[in-house]
């Protein structure tokens, strides 16, 4: 609403100094000012590399393209049971690079130094969008990929399939992809055995529904990390000097003398490919909210053997986008390495018979490496009704080594009868005994 | 606590029917499993260095272990000190 009555106010001055709206933000990656002028040593700091120290990207797929070697037909499948692509129209056959030699992940383990983060495992992006559309190069036309269940789409014109292979900032394209091995069959008779097992105990609506050929195929999120630490650890120990016995019948009682130690340890050690799940939904092991402790138990995988990121080897799987960068994910990192510590020290206090309590810790870590990876799993998962949501129950079945492992749910009035009658007959049993012993 | 009349054999039912119930349940759920990554990971570790200095005597306990033994809980978290490195 405008008032013709009122004066418009004056005009601002004019203000351009650094800063100012007027400014023109200089372009992503470049800087202004001019580095030739500055002082070398904040010439040096400017001039440095980016922090992502591999580059694990593929230039040859950013078109989403990926093409036979030999024919160039873009119809690029994963061979099943092997790590190998097929051309679905030649039938020529490759191997995608492994990321251990390609990028030299096995080793120099001991000269880690500071956080390395391969180009795969960087930060996401606050605006990252999960659609990715692609413009056909045969046809025309547009095809969209959805990222957070999907890497790979057909163009419905001229069924070129499209992957998503470019490294965007959405943290859906990992550095790694380790295929499956285990195929749909024989997770099916895994989840089976596994069930056939806990039948007599397990919800009747479980029972009913139960169809393991719905199994699904899927790929989570991972973040493979090797670490070079050191560990301080403190407490105390003790040593049983005399055991002997006061009193006599049933009062007799057994004493310890024992004596009592300051112990402390340091270790010196590196990690290889440890496993961290960098989906939230995944990484959060509660089993009092969740069953995803199930997906956990089937790590490790073997995680040397991935290849390098192709969208190709994802065909006809499902997938799971990381949600977590690096940064979010340190402490978990640093808990794991304190318990591998742990671990590492308890055979050089054996002596101490009567046990160790340990009670300070402190971790040094001297350098980390990042890489995030996609590892197979195949998926079954059964909702049992309930209060809050109710309770998603999966088996799972390691997608290299076949390791299963599952959450059935219990029909909890059925498990509760069995008790109370085992019980019941122990106690009859009990009864009778202390009857006749009196 | 026993005595002579071996009144402790009544704690035998609830103690069954108690045992029966959580090793079903776990055996179905699996609540306690995760990944063993202690022991399933590739380490790589320098040999084990330290100190142990003894700083008293015990005499007379009838506690078969030390208290808080904690030697095998080693996802049971103590007190952090700051690290030099960060």
């Amino acid at each position: 609403m405008s008032n013709s009555t009122r004066s418009s106010p004056p005009p601002l001055p004019p203000y351009t100094g650094p800063g100012s709206p007027q400014d023109v933000p200089p372009l992503p990656g470049s800087s202004p000012l001019d580095p030739a002028t500055l002082p070398e040593p904040i010439r040096d700091e400017l001039l440095a590399p980016d922090p992502v120290a591999i580059d694990t990207s593929s230039d040859e797929l950013k078109d989403g393209l990926n093409r036979c070697p030999k024919c160039g037909a873009s119809d690029i499948r994963h061979k099943p049971g092997s790590d190998l692509l097929i051309c679905l129209y030649c039938r020529n056959e490759w191997h995608g690079a492994r990321v251990e030699e390609e990028f030299g992940l096995g080793i120099g383990l001991d000269e880690l130094s500071g956080t390395v983060i391969a180009s795969g495992a960087r930060d996401i992006a606050a605006d990252a969008a999960s659609l990715m559309t692609f413009k056909c190069t045969g046809c025309g036309a547009e095809v969209t990929v959805n990222t957070d269940n999907a890497m790979t789409a057909r163009c419905h014109w001229c069924r070129h399939v499209f992957g998503v292979n470019e490294q965007v900032d959405n943290g859906a394209v990992p550095d790694a992809v380790l295929p499956f091995h285990i195929r749909k069959d024989d997770a099916v008779a895994r989840i089976r055995q596994f069930v056939d097992k806990r039948r007599f105990f397990a919800l009747k609506a479980f029972k009913e529904q139960f169809t393991p050929e719905n199994v699904v195929g899927v790929y989570l999120p991972y973040m493979i990390v090797d670490g070079k630490a050191s560990a301080d650890i403190a407490g105390k120990g003790e040593i049983q000097t005399r055991r002997y016995t006061k009193g006599s019948g049933d009062d007799k009682k057994t004493y310890y003398d024992a004596d009592v130690y300051r112990v402390e340890r340091h270790v010196d050690f590196t990690v290889d490919d440890l496993p961290l799940e960098s989906s939230t939904e995944r990484g959060n092991l509660d089993t009092r909210v969740n069953t995803n402790n199930i997906i956990n138990t089937i790590l490790p995988f073997d995680t040397k053997n991935a290849v390098k990121w192709n969208a190709s080897y994802l065909s006809g799987f499902s997938s799971e986008k990381r949600n977590t960068d690096v940064q979010h994910l340190i402490p978990r990192m640093e808990d794991q390495l304190l318990s591998i510590a742990r671990a590492q020290v308890e055979d050089s206090v054996e002596r101490y018979g009567r046990g160790v309590r340990w009670e300070q810790e402190r971790l040094d870590v001297h350098g980390t490496r990042w890489v995030s990876m996609y590892l197979p799993v195949w998926l079954y998962s059964y909702h049992q009704p309930g209060s809050n949501g109710g309770m998603l129950h999966y088996i799972a079945v390691n997608g290299r080594t076949g390791e299963t492992m599952g959450s059935v749910p219990v029909q909890q009035w059925k498990l509760l009868l069995t008790a109370i009658t085992v019980g019941t007959f122990l106690e009859g049993i009990a009864l009778w005994i202390v009857g006749t012993s009196s | 606590m026993s005595d002579d009349s071996g009144l402790w054999l009544l704690l035998l039912g609830p103690a069954g029917a108690t045992g029966l119930y959580w090793g079903l349940y776990r055996y179905y759920r699996n609540t306690d499993k995760s990944h063993a990554f202690e022991r399933e990971t590739v380490v790589d570790a320098k040999p084990v260095t330290g100190s142990d200095q003894k700083i008293g005597q015990i005499t007379g306990t009838r506690e078969t272990e030390i208290d808080g033994n904690n030697v095998q809980s080693y996802r049971k978290r103590v007190k952090r000190l700051e690290s030099d490195t960060g």
